[in-house]
């Protein structure tokens, strides 16, 4: 039961998980270990936010928050692994599954830490409306987060992958800038094909740096429309999947209908709250 | 710990390292160890990771079932979507089922490697008890002498080695079972600390140590007995 210990090892020391998860060290493993450890946390924090309702609103969404994470990186990992195998990320496809589930255990973990202040304003305050906002903001908060940690893995990760992709430069340089100078124009044949051949691998290496960073640009922006799409996927299916609440004064629904979107309703609640309604 | 003992101990990153897979007390891999089975200790999180399989298979399929049906237009009434609800909950178990079965059908070809890790738990247990022994002979010095640690340590030492050389057999077995190279040099090996195991057997004193030096014979009989199966294995297969 090691399953809490692989994600405390992730926040304690990020950088030696991330060279983990770059030499694919146990991969399998930490797959397994941070599923189950986001899916408790998330399930815990489900609890607490459908509690406010009923108690079966409280086990509904002590079971869809943790699927709305968990579908949701279902849905968009082949996106991310088939786009970035195509501009040359060397990555399995069990590596993708773990950077982002390392993004999921974040928010998880950032949601369960939020778990006490949701509490106190659920048994505190009995404003419904105040209630879905406060809870916007945190999602929102731990969402960025977690992005703003996978980002950082990807990029990190990215980084590595480079500098062992990238050939040894300095050798045949060193070899063209050693070279004695000859005193005419005109060189002998010997120097002559060694330069040829320095400048050669020069011009070849360079072609090799220019494509991979221009493969690495590629990717950081194909990574940035990801999150993108990522969100926009979440949303709905958040929107979807409701209501994880349950509404004052409403009996219990397992779905609602879908009808506008979750951007309309954030709004709504909000000029609810101000008195604009 | 004396550092003697220590060195004795075979511990998880090394059967890690000679296994090749991960080995917990749970788990040999990605599947269960039988001992799980013999002890409440080690029953307990297996039946705790069973309900979080249980727990992730019904995350994924009650509400992606859900929200299909809804879409196709199967819960439009009470009665029909409990029924579907009860359709999603037997898909759930069976999902699992299938999952247990899957686990299963992998132990089966780990058999070995499991009883080989049991004699090891025997063997680090050994050493438990010699630590304590020496623990208690510190504290009370003249009532429990170490008569024989020096023997029960040779013992332990050629158990570790055989153990060692037999969790090697068993990877390269399984790992490259056309291409085994050092297969006999190991099973000789075997054969001779059983041999040396015997001999201190013999030589023991009626003491405290004497029956540790039996459980050490014992696992070595076992290690020997379950290397002629391979060998009897590896002859029918020929």
């Amino acid at each position: 039961m090691k399953h809490f210990a692989v994600l405390i090892s992730l926040l304690r020391d990020r950088q030696y998980f991330f060279d983990e998860v770059r030499r694919d060290y146990k991969t399998e493993k930490k797959i397994g270990s941070l599923l189950v450890a986001s899916a408790f946390f998330l399930a815990c924090y489900g609890a607490i936010i459908g509690a406010s309702s009923s108690w079966l609103q409280m086990l509904s969404s002590a079971i869809k928050l943790p699927a709305l994470y968990l579908i949701t990186l279902t849905i968009c990992l082949p996106t991310l692994y088939f786009f970035d195998i195509l501009f040359g990320s060397a990555l399995t496809f069990g590596q993708y599954a773990l950077l982002v589930l390392i993004s999921v255990s974040v928010i998880s973990v950032l949601l369960f830490s939020f778990a006490p202040i949701t509490l106190f304003f659920l048994i505190s305050v009995h404003d419904y409306n105040f209630f879905l906002l406060l809870n916007v903001a945190i999602f929102a908060f731990t969402g960025l987060m977690g992005v703003k940690f996978f980002y950082q893995a990807m990029q990190t990760i990215d980084r590595s992958e480079t500098a062992q992709l990238e050939p040894p430069v300095a050798a045949p340089l060193k070899l063209a800038e050693d070279s004695p100078q000859p005193p005419d124009d005109f060189l002998p044949i010997d120097d002559l094909s060694r330069s040829e051949k320095s400048l050669a691998q020069l011009a070849q290496v360079n072609r090799s740096t220019g494509l991979q960073s221009s493969n690495q640009r590629t990717r950081r922006r194909l990574l940035q429309f990801w999150l993108v799409l990522y969100a926009l996927v979440g949303s709905q299916l958040g929107w979807t999947l409701r209501p994880f609440f349950g509404a004052p004064n409403e009996t219990f629904q397992l779905f609602r209908n879908i009808e506008g979107n979750f951007y309309s309703q954030v709004f709504r609640s909000l000029f609810t709250l101000l008195g604009w309604n | 710990m004396q550092l003697d003992l220590v060195d004795l101990r075979i511990t998880p990153d090394q059967l890690e390292k000679l296994t090749g897979l991960d080995i917990s007390e749970t788990f040999m891999g990605r599947v269960y160890r039988p001992s799980v089975f013999r002890s409440v200790r080690r029953f307990l999180p297996f039946l705790i990771t069973e309900g979080l399989t249980f727990a992730l298979i019904l995350i994924f399929c009650l509400p992606l079932g859900l929200v299909i049906g809804r879409g196709l237009g199967w819960l439009s009434n009470a009665g029909t979507t409990l029924i579907f609800f009860l359709f999603l909950l037997g898909f759930s178990v069976l999902l699992f089922a299938i999952w247990n079965l899957y686990m299963w059908q992998q132990g089966k070809r780990l058999k070995t490697l499991a009883h080989l890790l049991d004699e090891v738990d025997k063997h680090n247990d050994i050493i438990e008890a010699v630590d304590v022994m020496d623990q208690l002979s510190a504290v009370q010095s003249a009532s429990i002498q170490l008569i024989d640690r020096s023997e029960v340590l040779q013992a332990l030492a050629a158990t570790r080695e055989s153990l060692v050389n037999a969790l090697m057999t068993e990877k390269i077995f399984r790992k490259y079972r056309q291409f085994m190279n050092r297969r006999q040099e190991l099973f000789t090996n075997i054969e001779s600390n059983l041999a040396t195991l015997q001999t201190l057997q013999i030589d023991a004193q009626a003491n405290e140590y004497g029956q540790l030096l039996n459980q050490a014979l014992q696992i070595g009989l076992s290690l020997r007995q379950e290397i002629r199966q391979w060998q009897q294995l590896e002859e029918r297969e020929k």
